[in-house]
Parts: structure tokens; sequence; C-alpha cells
């Protein structure tokens, strides 16, 4: 089988294999399958604790690792201006394989706990620093601030003391003793509470301090102007700096407990002037010196992460190698006698040689002398499925595997999509000049590929580069479809002579078909929509009835393949002939009303939506005055009777012949699968568990599902599958009319955009018509591109993918498969 | 006169392409892709130009054309 190629007609050939490892040559050998790609392992110790497994150890040190890696990278993230990382194809390649490997290790991590280590205490150092410089800056505003209070009430108390002096001569006394306490002409006798407060807490600051000194309190406050940054979060926070005057001991410690609940600080400001002004000058002098030691320890930081950027990409590679390495590992069996790790895995069957290479690799670069064994293991368990793709196909089968992976060996749509999804796209699509532009787009993205690949385009750029070859079919085939439909931006191209003579706004025919193409003799005539409409719809149910004929024949390779012979006469056929006596003697009606020149035929041309109505409701009578052609009543009656003979056909052929074979196996004496199998199989393990030491191969046949032969289950099925056939062929033919809908649409939108924007500016005449000309065309650029191509393009592209999903899918795909998944590096780039 | 037979010229034509299109395709692992691909492809346009085409031999209607400007 290897010398055939594989196809994408079918998922490839797998097998189970079996590969015993010694296990020193482990870790290498997995390194070496990780990198070629092809196996997807099994998990041998199901039943195991994640935290039991053998290479626990390991795999909590590269945990360790790649948190510092992640620790990192936040860190590079979070600077405000970007630090350079080395992209990971320029970096220099950490070998993690051979002899050498465990000793490159352990350099790596003891290297990422350094770096580590120095940058936690940096940016801790950094933070106490911010902290403090933080508490100078308010303590400078606080000093500021209260200077301004005390000049003020400086001036006023000189004011207050020269209007006492006028008063009764008693009370002088006590002034003159009261003077003499204080010191100075500037003196207080009140003392104050000075610090900073949020301004969001200030009224409530100011309303409790009145409730509980009873308004004892003289309270003035400002505002600091710049607000404070907290350097963690960023968040920020505005203060004001208050100042509160009170009399005695008790107010004050009031004040201050008052204070520190409320979350103000309280800065100790001394009276004198000439105090506060050494203060301002020592919080000045350290203010400076504190802001050149943060810029230092800044500028520090800075090249760490410079250093660290240099390998930072290749390091996050080598963790997450070793991680998925490890992981692996621990999936595999342990054999003690031997001292071997057994694995098993699916592969395809093609790449087996391949696979052996890289063992035989594995084992020189290791340099021992033992190489891993592989042989394959027969089995009833079905293998993953797996389409080969390039880069041309994988687009297509990627939107084909949306709907649902194939079952093992199916017939896979994702190959007739290459051609029938940009076919269907271009029908709803069809225009040369839009057509063009997008296969420009496809061609410019193709051209630079490689650039692209290695760049991160992000979501939505990267979506339609993955579908860039879709892309460029989807193009070409619109321009086939633009001619046909003769639209060019809204205008028709006029390439061989016309099918009608014009003269005066009458047109004649002049016995000639135009022959490419919709005649441009249409285009802007006021019936034009009914030509076109007529012709389109009809053309969208000639298409789908082929279409889904195609999808239902697609059945019969699978029917051949998974040797199902009976269903090809009980499911095939009788779809097959249902859906030809109404929708195939539809088609055929189509084209045969086209051939017929009516101007010269006997009867008038029928309307084929009432012949099909009066087919189904009023079978055998076909008024002879509209009828297609003679006999159409017979053959109509004959059509709707073998369509009706199928319906039962459908539902009961098969689930009779289940049931007989049933009845048979009944018959024989057997008692129905699964009751006895599974306490011989345990009894079959634990004897060769004896016998042959704990690590052999684990091959679970009886995990398979046991096909329920249940039979309410099977009739249940039937009735459903007929009933979904039925039904579905009816709704599904109309749903093709989406083709003649969407190209209405974009027809129509073309046309608008047109009439709006450049008709109005292609007469005008002179200097303001040029430059009216250049404004204008390039908003019809912008809404040509914008509108037309990417909005309807998308809106095309859904659903000619939904006619591919329901109405083909339907038919024929049983999407039961799942993915096959290997072991890939390569893969562990595409998830990051 | 107008007639439908250039579509069964087409048509064999069409069969020809096809033809040789299948025994022509190299050997290789591309093989049915490519086979696929000719012969969806000229399935495909053979049956859009033959249905307009046909659409226009024997015409119901002829064109109304309004007041030109």
């Amino acid at each position: 089988m290897g010398d055939e190629y594989p196809t994408l007609f079918r998922s490839e050939q797998m097998s189970l294999v079996q590969l015993i490892v010694p296990t020193e040559v482990a870790h290498d050998t997995i390194a070496e399958l990780g990198e070629l790609g092809n196996v997807q392992f099994k998990d041998l110790n199901p039943d195991v604790n994640p935290f039991q497994r053998s290479f626990v150890g390991e795999i909590r040190r590269i945990d360790e690792m790649a948190r510092r890696v992640r620790f990192f990278a936040s860190q590079i993230e979070k600077e405000k201006e970007p630090i350079p990382i080395r992209p990971l194809y320029d970096s220099a390649p950490l070998v993690t394989v051979g002899p050498r490997a465990a000793q490159t290790l352990d350099e790596l991590d003891v290297k990422l706990a350094e770096h580590e280590e120095r940058l936690t205490q940096m940016n801790d150092s950094y933070q106490l620093l911010s902290e403090r410089l933080r508490e100078l800056v308010e303590a400078r505003h606080v000093l500021r601030e209260t200077a301004q209070f005390f000049e003020q009430a400086a001036v006023r108390e000189t004011e207050v003391r020269t209007s006492l002096d006028d008063s009764s001569a008693p009370l002088l006394q006590h002034d003159d003793r009261e003077q003499q306490f204080g010191g100075g002409d500037l003196q207080f006798d009140l003392e104050f509470v000075a610090g900073t407060i949020d301004r969001a807490r200030l009224s409530t600051f100011e309303r409790v301090l009145w409730r509980v000194l009873r308004g004892n309190l003289y309270m003035n406050y400002i505002d600091i102007q710049e607000p404070f940054v907290d350097p963690a979060t960023g968040a920020e926070t505005r203060k004001n700096v208050f100042i509160i005057f009170a009399h005695g001991d008790i107010l004050l410690s009031k004040i201050r407990k008052v204070a520190e609940s409320m979350g103000a600080t309280i800065y100790p400001i001394d009276v004198n002037p000439d105090k506060r002004a050494d203060s301002m000058r020592e919080v000045t002098g350290r203010l400076e010196d504190l802001q050149i030691v943060l810029y230092n320890t800044g500028a520090n930081r800075r090249t760490e992460l410079m250093t660290i950027g240099e390998s930072l990409a290749s390091w996050q590679d080598v963790v997450a190698k070793e991680k998925l390495i490890y992981e692996t590992l621990n999936l595999l069996n342990y054999d003690v006698r031997r001292k071997t790790l057994i694995a098993e895995g699916w592969c395809p069957t093609r790449d087996i040689s391949q696979i052996q290479l890289a063992l035989r690799h594995a084992t020189e670069e290791s340099g021992t002398n033992v190489p891993p064994i592989l042989h394959e293991l027969r089995t009833n368990r079905t293998p993953p499925t797996f389409h080969r793709t390039n880069k041309f196909t994988e687009g297509f089968q990627t939107i084909m595997d949306a709907y649902g992976i194939a079952t093992y060996q199916e017939v896979n749509p994702g190959l007739f999509a290459v051609i029938t999804f940009p076919f269907l796209f271009a029908v709803m699509f069809g225009d040369i000049g839009h057509g063009f532009i997008i296969f420009t787009a496809a061609v410019v993205m193709i051209l630079s590929e490689r650039k692209l690949a290695k760049a991160d385009l992000g979501e939505i750029f990267g979506t339609f580069f993955f579908g860039r070859y879709i892309i460029l079919l989807m193009g070409l085939f619109s321009i086939y479809t633009g001619f046909l439909y003769n639209d060019i931006f809204s205008k028709s191209l006029h390439l061989f002579h016309s099918g009608w003579d014009v003269n005066n706004g009458t047109a004649v025919s002049n016995g000639h078909t135009y022959p490419f193409g919709i005649d441009p003799a249409w285009h802007g005539a006021e019936n034009g929509l009914l030509f076109t409409n007529s012709y389109k719809m009809k053309m969208s149910i000639v298409l789908g009835v082929i279409h889904m004929t195609f999808a239902v024949c697609l059945q019969v390779p699978n029917h051949i393949r998974f040797k199902r012979f009976s269903d090809i006469y009980t499911n095939f056929i009788p779809q097959m002939i249902f859906l030809q006596s109404i929708f195939g003697y539809l088609v055929i009606c189509i084209i045969y009303k086209w051939t017929v020149d009516w101007d010269k035929a006997s009867t008038q041309p029928p309307s084929l939506l009432n012949m099909l109505i009066s087919m189904v409701l009023s079978p055998g009578s076909v008024d002879p005055e509209s009828q297609l052609y003679p006999g159409q009543s017979t053959v109509q009656v004959i059509l709707l009777l073998l369509a009706a003979v199928c319906v039962p056909w459908l539902l009961i052929t098969k689930p009779y012949l289940q049931w007989q074979e049933m009845k048979k196996i009944q018959g024989q004496g057997y008692i129905g699968l699964g009751a006895d199998d599974v306490p011989r199989h345990t009894d079959d393990t634990t004897l060769e568990g004896e016998e042959e030491g704990n690590g052999r191969a684990v091959v679970e046949a009886n995990d398979e599902e046991h096909e329920e032969h249940d039979f309410s289950e099977v009739v249940v099925h039937q009735v459903i599958h007929t009933i979904e056939f039925c039904l579905g062929c009816v709704s599904h033919t109309a749903s093709y009319l989406r083709l003649w809908a969407l190209s209405l649409a974009h027809a129509q939108l073309s046309e608008v955009l047109w009439d709006m924007t450049l008709s109005n500016v292609l007469g005008m005449p002179g200097l303001v018509g040029i430059v009216a000309l250049v404004i204008v065309g390039v908003l019809w650029l912008v809404l040509t591109i914008s509108i037309l191509c990417v909005m309807e393009g998308l809106s095309a592209f859904l659903h000619a993918l939904r006619l591919h999903w329901v109405e083909a899918n339907s038919k024929h795909y049983e999407a039961g498969g799942y993915q096959f998944v290997p072991l890939s590096f390569a893969r562990l780039n595409e998830k990051q | 006169m107008s007639s439908s037979l250039p579509t069964v010229y087409i048509l064999f034509l069409a069969i020809l392409v096809g033809s040789a299109g299948w025994f022509g395709t190299p050997k290789g692992p591309n093989q049915t892709l490519i086979r696929t691909s000719i012969l969806l492809t000229l399935a495909c346009t053979y049956l859009m130009w033959m249905v307009t085409y046909l659409a226009q031999v024997h015409p119901l209607e002829s064109p109304r054309l309004g007041v030109q400007e």
C-alpha cells in the first residue's frame, strides 16, 4: 500500500504501532518524533493520577521554568517603551538532545532563577523608592501650602492685636501676660495638625471633626494640583493639604486619631518659619537624590530586560518543547524488568519507514547502541482520520472539517469543495471587476507568503491569510461568472454581436444568440430584471439539483468500502429515484422548455412552477392548451408513483433486512454480544501480566462501542433518515434559490453605487469636473472594496459554505471520526 | 437561425478536454486532486455557460429599452 500515493479522496490508512524504547534514549526519541510530527501517542496509564506519574518531578521543574519565562514576558510587556524580543528563527538554538542535554537544561534552570531574582529585587527596590518619593512630594506640598496659612494668619494676628488695644483696661493685663508666654511677634497660642488627605474623603473628614470636637477647631485646606499616580496599579489619586488649628492636647490627640482613621497622613510642621525653610530645603535635597537613584534603578532594570529579551523566544520554545516531551513520556508504560518504556500510538502507514529512520537518528544522537523497536499491532479500534494536505488544500479541508471530521476512510467532501465551493461563491458574486479585485488581493498575499507566515497578523487578517488560496479560486471563478452575467462594475461588455437589433427603444431579435454570457441589450432595459430573474432562478435550480445528485452519488463509494452492499439498494437507489423523479424531471423540463421555439409551437409556453404544483396536487390532468409536450400527463403520473413507492422502500427495506439477520443469529443459538466478553477479557489481562511482566501492550478490544442490535433503534433511525431525506429534497432544492437571490442583490448594489456616485460626476466639465471626479472616484473605490467586495464577499462565502454543509453533506457525509493530532513541535508554535 | 445545437458541440469539446486532462495528468501525490479539479471545473463552467446560452436561444420576451438619455 506504500507505493500508491495518498489522495484526498479518503483519509489515510493508519496503523497502531508499538514502540519499545530503552530508558536512556526515551527523551531523545520523543524529541525526534516530535520534530517529525507523525505519531499520535495513546495514554497507556489512563487510571494513574497526574501526580503519581513517573516524570512528575521533571514536569514540575519545567513548570517552574515556564513560570519564570512567563514572568519575564509579562515584565517586558509592561514596559512603556517596547523592548525588542529576538524572534525564534533568529536566535541561536538550544540543544536539548544528546549527551549534554541534562547539563544544558540545568544551566538554563540556574540562569532563569538568577535573572528572576535580580529582576524581583530591582522591582522591589523601585517600588520602595517610589513610595518614598511620593511621601517626600507630599511633604513638600504640605510645607508649601501651610507656609501660606501661617503668613495669612500672621497678618490677621497683628490686626487683631491692634484692635484689642483700644478696649477696656483690665483686660489688657491678660493680653500682656499671654504675650509674654509666647515668644516673638508671630507667635501663636493655638496648636495645629497638618497633613494630606484624599480629596474624596475631605468633606467626611471635616464633618466628623466638627462633630467630635463640637466646633472647637479651625480647619483650612487647599488642593494639590497634580494627582499622585500609584506605580503598581496606575490609579490616580488627588489629595488635599489640610491644617487644623485647635487648642489643648486632648483635642489635638482626638484630631490625630480621626485623621489616622480616615487615612490621612500627618506631617510634622514646625511653627518657626526658619525651621520650616530648613525642612523645605532638606526635603528638596532628598527628593533630588531619590530621583537620581530611581532613574538609575530604572535604567538598570531596562538593561536587564534587554538581555532577557535577546534569549526569551528560545527559552519559551525550549520550555514548551520539554514540557510536551515529558508529558508524552508520562503516557508511556514503564516495564521494570527490561528497563524500557513502551509506547503505543497511531501513525500513517506510509510514514512508518520515516519514523524508523527518526528512531535510528535518535539513538545515534544520544550515543547509545540500543535502538528503539517499532512493530505494528492489529486492532479493532477505529483509527483517527488524517487527510494529508498541502498549503493549497489546507484551507478547503479546514472549512469542510469545521462541519465535522470525516469517519475513518470515508469519502472526503473537501476534495470536491476545492472547485465547487469557489464556483458556488462565484455564482452569487459574479462581477468581473469585483472578482478581479479579490483575485489581486489573494495574489498579493500569496506572493508575500513567506514573510507573512512568520509575522503575527492578528485574528482577522490572519484568517484571511489562512484562506488565501480559497480567495484566489473565488476570484478566478468570479471573473468567469462575471463574463457570463456580463457585469463589470455594473456595466456590460459588448464583446460579440448582440442578438437584438435596437431601433428607437424597441429591440427585435435578429436570430443570433450572444455566444458567451448575457446579451448586452438587456443592460438598462426596463424589463431586464424580468429576464435575468427567470434565468438566474432556473439556473439555481439546475445547479442545485445537479449538486445534490452528485452528493447522493458519493454515498456509493462509502457503501462499497465499508462493505454495506445492501445499503446501495436500500438507501442509494430509492433516494436517487425520489430525487430524480420530481426534481430531475423539473430540470429536464426547464432545459426542454428553453430548447423549444415557442413562436412556432402550437401551444403557449406553460409556467413550469404551476406545472410542478399541479403535477403533485392534481396528477394526471394536464390541460392540452398549456402542456409542455404530448403525453405529459401519463409521464407525470408514472413519475409521481415512482416517487411515492420510494418512500416506503426507504422506510422498510433496511430495517427488514436487519431484522432478518437478527433472527438468523438468534436462530443459531448465540446470545447477544457483550454479555460474556467482559469477564473473559479481564482474565486474559491478568494471565498475560503474570506471564510476561507488566509491560505489555494493552490492546483494548473491548472498548469498542457495541453495535446496538436493539431493533427499535434501527427502525427509529431509518424513519428519521427517510423523513429527513424526503422533506430535505424539497426544502434544499428551494434553498438553492439563494444563488439567485444573492447574485441579484450584488448586481443591484453595484448598480446603485454607480448611479449614486460616478454617474453624476462623469459629465461634469472643466476643473471642477476633474476634482469632483477624483473625490467621487475615491469614494466609489472605497465603497466598492468595503461593501461590495468585503461585505458581499463574506456573505456569499457564508451562503456557499452553508450550501455545502447542509444541502450537500447531509446526503452522504457521516462525519463520525476524530482528528489525528500527532505530537508535533510545529503545532506548538501555531498554538502560540 | 439560433439553435441549441452549439451546446452539444461544446459538450463534446468539454468531454474531450476532460479526457485529455484525465489521462494527461502525471502520476504523483496530487494526481487525484488535479484530475478532480479539472473535471469539476469543466463540468461547472460548461453547465453555467450552457444554461446561459439556452436561456437566450428562444427568448420569450424582448428587451424594452426605456428612453435613453
